[in-house]
């Protein structure tokens, strides 16, 4: 089917925004201090949310799958309805990872509560920050799945493309709004389109990103590597907390009284994350933690769900304490290859 | 609650509890509702407000309606699970994992190897594999325990002996008037007449054991399509999401807990470090 797109006047949408956030809580990106962060919209800030620009500092996972949720009893977020706004082309990708996670036989109703309860609005990514690289794990810095509307930014308005029913039922009663788009101004979208993944072809350029990671990686489990790589982490968590499709939980239990059970992110990096009763742990050092991780992302994940865990949001790269840069590491593994593994690897 | 929600547990009454060992305690409990279950599958017992932990029944699979498990007291969750008493109540959900693969081991030398604590699932297996002894030519339980105090089922023991080949063996006899082997359990497998080709072996016990265990057995020529293990991890949700208990990409909670070494060898991380 071709997509068909629309054109909707800034101030129609703004219009149209106004009354969204009368019954919905709206969050959409806003820029504090130089950061994208979201924040609930309000008649107050609706001026100032950033469309376009770069992926929030939160992960889109912040909304679907809560730092801390209650499993059982009423859902909290029973009432308003939600609608993300700006959510990137990175952070949609992860919810294929999520979606698998949370699905198949033991479907988890929480985060499939929030799913259906909640509208994603995606936006083109027009400047990327120095830490992205979705072109390089087979992404696109613009949408193209998994959103409810999709916008695009041109002069004067926005080019709404819809993506499901449920977004086409959100636009319905706004059916006066949608326009016609002028030649002009698809060509635009498009033209921007591609002059930002040449932007991140470009600075992307010094790292050779393999295609086959996983399997570089994995071949090359036993490397010391893994050992220098991992020098400089902390164990903060901050890659796990940050990634938007790292969901390991933990679950806990409040109160005596009462039966009320509670799931939070856990992080892999941390030495507590695996120990079984008893105390012992299968991965007792850093750097198979570390190694643990970078499977995780590029191997397992695939050979769990058929989808990378890693979607070039950058965000481990951009928060890490102790600078470690992914993108170097993982071109170091692809280097270290011999030539007759990388021919190997080419058969595969 | 929704019924849909796979955390949702069920309430079970604990029966009678049996002292085991000084930190071993068997609990035996009634469910409100039977829970059919494989040997080698898992249930996640739970305290409110203590937390919960997945534990194999011990019992035989004949008898969903009343469950056993031995329990160590070796952390929080299992310290309160020792000062519980008969009428008290736990919480259970599951089961959870993929059981011992049976039907794989009619027409073979079953040899199980088993530490400590491990027993638990292992005698939920020796149920089963007694009931169908007519496929089973014949079967072997080396089973090691650290002191002989540490011995759990000492009060089956003569049943054991009588129905399959026993051996026992302790690491340490201290100043008892211990009679039998000593040594660790790997020793035992060096004093009994084993044909790899035709043995399917099952290793259950603390990982180190374990370990060790699989390296004799391979050492001893056994291929590692013929080696069982029933492995143990972290696990929170015992549902294949929380990812705790990953072997590379295997979850030991949906994959497992029993798996073909097989399929782990050329994994990191599967033994401690």
């Amino acid at each position: 089917m071709e997509k068909v797109r629309y054109f909707v006047s800034y101030s129609h949408w703004v219009s149209l925004l106004s009354d969204w956030i009368q019954n919905e809580i709206v969050w959409a990106p806003i820029s504090t201090s130089g950061m994208l962060h979201y924040k609930p919209v309000s008649p107050e800030n609706i001026s100032s949310i950033i469309y376009e620009g770069a992926r929030a500092i939160e992960p889109l996972k912040w909304f679907l799958f809560p730092p801390i949720e209650k499993m059982n009893g009423r859902n909290q977020r029973k009432g308003k309805s939600w609608i993300v706004l700006a959510v990137k082309a990175c952070d949609l990708q992860a919810l294929r990872v999520l979606d698998s996670a949370f699905g198949g036989v033991f479907a988890d109703p929480h985060y499939w509560f929030h799913r259906e309860d909640t509208l994603l609005v995606a936006t083109d990514c027009t400047s990327p920050l120095p830490t992205c690289f979705c072109t390089e794990v087979g992404g696109n810095p613009f949408p193209s799945q998994l959103f409810d509307l999709a916008l695009s930014e041109i002069p004067n308005g926005f080019l709404v493309e819809i993506g499901t029913e449920k977004g086409e039922k959100k636009l319905s009663p706004f059916r006066a709004f949608l326009e016609t788009p002028s030649r002009e101004a698809l060509q635009q979208v498009e033209g921007n389109r591609k002059n930002v993944m040449k932007i991140l072809r470009r600075q992307n350029r010094k790292f050779k990103i393999h295609e086959n990671l996983g399997e570089i990686l994995y071949s090359q489990w036993n490397v010391s590597l893994w050992h220098e790589g991992s020098l400089h982490c902390v164990e903060c968590g901050m890659c796990n907390h940050a990634c938007p499709t790292c969901h390991c939980y933990f679950l806990d239990e409040v109160t005596r009284e009462k039966y009320i059970k509670l799931r939070g992110w856990d992080a892999c990096m941390y030495q507590g994350y695996a120990v079984m009763a008893g105390g012992t742990t299968p991965r007792p050092y850093l750097h198979q933690r570390f190694r643990n991780r970078y499977l995780c992302k590029f191997k397992y994940l695939k050979e769990n769900y058929g989808v990378l865990g890693c979607t070039g949001c950058g965000r481990c790269i951009e928060g890490c304490q102790g600078k470690i840069e992914m993108r170097k590491l993982l071109s170091e593994f692809s280097e270290l290859l011999s030539v007759h593994q990388k021919v190997a690897l080419e058969k595969i | 609650m929704d019924p849909k929600n796979p955390f949702v547990t069920q309430e079970a009454i604990i029966q009678k509890i049996i002292p085991e060992t000084p930190k071993i305690k068997t609990l035996i409990v009634k469910p409100k509702r039977p829970i059919p279950f494989q040997p080698g599958q898992f249930m996640e017992l739970s305290l409110p407000g203590i937390g919960e932990a997945p534990f194999a029944p011990s019992s035989s699979s004949d008898h969903p309606d009343i469950l056993e498990f031995t329990v160590q007291n070796v952390g929080y969750m299992t310290s309160f699970l020792h000062q519980m008493k008969a009428r008290d109540k736990v919480r259970i959900r599951g089961p959870y994992g993929n059981g011992f693969p049976i039907s794989q081991l009619y027409n073979k030398t079953v040899l199980l190897v088993v530490g400590g604590v491990g027993f638990p699932p292992a005698r939920a297996l020796l149920y089963q594999l007694l009931k169908e002894k007519k496929k089973i030519p014949r079967l072997i339980l080396c089973y090691g325990a650290r002191t002989p105090e540490d011995i759990v089922y000492k009060y089956q023991l003569t049943y054991f002996k009588k129905n399959l080949v026993l051996y026992l063996t302790v690491d340490d006899p201290g100043k008892t008037a211990w009679k039998g082997h000593t040594g660790v359990v790997t020793c035992l497998l060096d004093k009994i007449e084993i044909f790899p080709e035709n043995t399917m072996a099952v290793v259950i016990g603390p990982p180190v054991m374990m370990k060790y265990t699989v390296l004799k057995l391979l050492e001893k020529g056994f291929r590692p399509d013929h080696i069982i293990l029933s492995m143990e991890r972290k696990m929170y949700c015992g549902i294949g999401q929380c990812r705790h208990c990953m072997i590379g990409p295997y979850f030991v909670c949906k994959d497992g807990p029993v798996f073909f070494y097989a399929a782990l060898q050329n994994l990191p991380d599967v033994w401690e470090a």
